[in-house]
């Protein structure tokens, strides 16, 4: 019997995780296959559009997510995000008074808030020659997208004989391959300025390999995120997995869940399909943290949408022909504000359950691509429900 | 789930070990559902490298839509073996328990002569690798010992996997012991290979003739109330998702369902209240590697939670990697290469811990990674034998059994 069971082993869900087994709760994690948060950038994107993520947050629409976790609430999730990260290795960087700039693969700045050390040094807007170091054969990276916007940026090609970001990550885990590479950008005599690589410095010591390297050239170095698979999502999704490691928690890879057992109100243990025979997992309370349409959290039929887990009400605008604006590329398709709503302790409502939690991009009205806020919400969201969830377990 | 669920997230492509070190292994997404959709019946298999794949399955475990990624590409295997023909090592490894036999029937001398210079330059030649030395054979395998233990209601057939029995018996005579000892009546029936070896090799009727074999058997205790306990995770998912999946056997349903790991069915017991096992201390640091197809079981990792039970035991989960071997995948001179460099990449965050011991589930992978750290290597039920504080002979076992200081290294 486990104090929580954490169902969804995204960004949302292992925060929640981590933040309970390190107040000694007895936590189990079901993860059905590996979260989306491999494929991100690694960033945490809090909110966008503003300079400041917390002025953008006070002005976002009352029944936003962000108001149920409240500023304060905010910032010490965050904090204590980055305390782990730093904890495990993997150094994050910035806070939420501001949005920084990093580097696209297109040669476009993105607004983010909290950045990987490894992306620290990205262009910040001052007028610095900036040399791209890419990799031969390296598929959707292409230095020539970023040199047609800046004009102050030269590139070279590396020959590593292996061209996809896995390969090349792993084998910049490789002491004597960062020698060679080491002695050949030396050879190349690059201009002054900072050199930028894609995001390929290693799977686990990536902030160790960006500092040595950037000490034997004498100059910043820092990587521009890749599309997937993309290095940083799974560095950040390894080291918040072995924190929760540390930390105790155990881990259920499986699939579906094949079956809830419920009493009047609460959930007493919910069963996972594995192949074979199926396995229970018994809890006092539980955290739903399985995403929205994409991670499948939620699925749409024709005219409704509903939870696949606990079928939970579901709020989604009633009329299919209202779900999207016209023009795909439109920003905020009313669809995507469906979700659960929860109350103020992170229960969802009208389901008479006293011992579910749920919270990530599940939430109704978090309008993910509108407000470019997946990732802080999953965070701040996360480990609020494991505070609420905390107080009622005592 | 079919090929046709899988939406090209790359999530299996990130977590693919033979795909991170070989280029010419275009990646489980590629050799998977997308080149699935070219294959057609009656025309002949082109991709040969879909023999890369190692068959570690963390692609199918990762992938969020629960697509069959490593069984489309087993078929895509077998397929390509039946059409361009086998290797002499391809017919050997199919045949590891029939090998075993033989070996373990002349333990002494072949123990003596295996790892010698001339045997090593044989088995180059035929496509055998010897980067790390093979296993010793033992003369006293569990086949040969009692065939039942313990006096209880509560009933199981322990399903030991080659290895165990081959070369590593006094952990089987361990583990044995540990369910005696937990009011269990313990049958260790005539059993043979899983099939997985076979089915590796791209020979799926012998795969069958294998698990077919093994069914009777347990089907005949699973009739009379026995559930099946198995210690090897690569035989326990050979058990529980081949035999009704891809093997197609029609007791397969039955099997998988009564089949437990021998961790799990322990919990289980401790968690029914049918025993309350007191563990003593043990000072000792370990590094627990996961085995990919204890990882692939969905059961999450039940020895752990018993290590969690014994006092000032330090442990560290490590599941990122996979320790390359794979089986005999890595035994194959032509996946040398891709074998150790994995297994030096799953050793790095091994000797960052500093353990006294590496302990995982799987021979495989504890022959592996001894072998490239010079580390010694324990099985968990070996852990939770000592925290018992039991002997071998006060439950069925010859006496002095568990001396001779055994590793799942080889001499070399």
């Amino acid at each position: 019997m486990y104090d929580v069971v954490i169902i969804g082993g995204g960004l949302s869900g292992l925060m929640a995780s981590i933040w309970l087994a390190d107040r000694g709760k007895k936590t189990a994690l079901i993860s059905k296959g590996d979260p989306m948060c491999c494929l991100s950038t690694g960033c945490i994107d809090v909110f966008r559009g503003t300079s400041s993520p917390l002025k953008g947050i006070e002005r976002s629409p009352r029944g936003h997510p962000y108001h149920l976790v409240g500023l304060e609430g905010i910032r010490d999730s965050l904090n204590f995000f980055k305390k782990i990260m730093a904890g495990s290795g993997l150094n994050y960087i910035g806070d939420i008074e501001t949005n920084r700039g990093i580097l696209t693969p297109l040669g476009t700045i993105k607004a983010t808030c909290l950045v990987p050390q490894t992306m620290e040094a990205a262009y910040t807007g001052a007028d610095e020659y900036i040399h791209i170091v890419s990799f031969k054969g390296l598929k959707d990276f292409y230095p020539a997208y970023i040199t047609s916007k800046n004009e102050n940026a030269g590139y070279s090609v590396f020959d590593a004989g292996i061209s996809t970001t896995i390969g090349l990550a792993t084998r910049f885990e490789d002491t004597t391959f960062r020698r060679e590479f080491v002695a050949k950008l030396k050879s190349w005599e690059i201009p002054n300025g900072r050199i930028a690589l894609p995001a390929v410095l290693g799977l686990s010591s990536s902030v160790e390999i960006m500092e040595a390297i950037s000490k034997e050239l004498d100059r910043k170095i820092f990587e521009i995120p890749t599309l997937p698979p993309s290095i940083p999502g799974i560095r950040l999704f390894r080291r918040l997995k072995y924190t929760l490691q540390q930390k105790g928690g155990d881990i259920y890879w499986g699939r579906d869940i094949a079956s809830v057992e419920r009493s009047d109100t609460q959930i007493e243990a919910v069963t996972i399909v594995t192949g074979s025979r199926p396995t229970r997992v018994e809890g006092r309370a539980f955290v739903l943290a399985t995403g929205s349409f994409v991670s499948g959290g939620l699925y749409a039929l024709r005219e409704s949408v509903y939870e696949t887990v606990f079928n939970l009400p579901v709020i989604f605008p009633k009329k299919r022909a209202k779900w999207f604006n016209e023009d795909f590329f439109d920003i905020g398709h009313p669809i995507e504000k469906a979700g659960i709503r929860v109350d103020r302790s992170f229960r969802p409502r009208h389901a008479n359950l006293e011992n579910l939690f749920v919270c990530g991009s599940i939430l109704a009205f978090s309008d993910i691509m509108k407000y470019r806020c997946g990732n802080g919400m999953a965070i701040a969201t996360g480990v609020a429900a494991a505070k609420s969830l905390d107080g009622w377990l005592g | 789930m079919k090929f046709e669920h899988c939406i090209r997230c790359t999530i299996c492509v990130e977590n693919c070990p033979v795909f991170s070190v070989e280029p010419k292994f275009p990646g489980p997404k590629q050799a998977g559902p997308d080149a699935q959709r070219f294959r057609m019946d009656g025309e002949v298999s082109v991709d040969s490298w879909v023999l890369f794949c190692s068959q570690c399955k963390r692609c199918e475990t990762v992938c969020p839509y629960g697509v069959d990624v490593s069984e489309i590409i087993l078929k895509a295997q077998i397929k390509y073996v039946e059409e361009h023909g086998r290797s002499i090592a391809n017919y050997m490894f199919a045949n590891t328990y029939n090998i075993g036999i033989l070996a373990s029937a002349f333990a002494p001398i072949v123990n003596k002569i295996i790892n010698t210079h001339l045997v090593k330059n044989i088995m180059r030649v035929i496509g055998i690798s010897t980067y790390i030395p093979f296993p010793r054979y033992h003369a006293f395998t569990l086949s040969k010992g009692r065939r039942k233990v313990g006096k209880a209601s509560k009933k199981v057939v322990f399903f030991y996997g080659c290895y165990l029995n081959f070369n590593r018996p006094d952990i089987g005579r361990k583990i044995r012991s540990i369910l005696v000892s937990m009011g269990l009546e313990v049958i260790t029936p005539h059993q043979v290979c899983c099939g997985l070896p076979a089915l590796g090799n791209g020979d799926l009727d012998s795969a069958r003739r294998f698990a077919n074999k093994n069914a009777g058997i347990l089907v005949h205790y699973i009739n009379r109330g026995y559930d099946v306990v198995y210690a090897c995770t690569s035989c326990g998912l050979t058990l529980v998702r081949d035999y009704p999946g891809i093997m197609a056997l029609p007791d397969g349903k039955k099997i998988s369902e009564n089949t437990y790991n021998v961790h799990e069915y322990i919990l289980n017991l401790m968690e029914e209240g049918y025993v309350n096992p007191e563990f003593g201390p043990i000072d000792m640091r370990i590094a627990y590697h996961i085995p990919c197809h204890l990882r692939s079981l969905g059961i999450g990792y039940p020895a752990a939670r018993l290590f969690e039970m014994v006092p000032d035991l330090q442990y560290q989960v490590l599941d990122d990697n996979c320790c390359g071997l794979s089986g005999t995948y890595g035994f194959k001179e032509k996946n040398k290469e891709v074998s150790v460099k994995l297994g030096k990449l799953a050793t790095l965050p091994i000797l960052e811990y500093a353990p006294d011991a590496i302990a995982s589930d799987c021979g495989a992978c504890r022959m592996q990674l001894g072998g490239l750290t010079g580390i010694s290597t324990i099985d968990p039920s070996e852990i939770i034998f000592r925290s018992l504080n039991m002997s071998l002979s006060a439950y069925g076992g010859k006496k002095n059994m568990s001396a001779g200081g055994q590793d799942d290294k080889g001499d070399d």
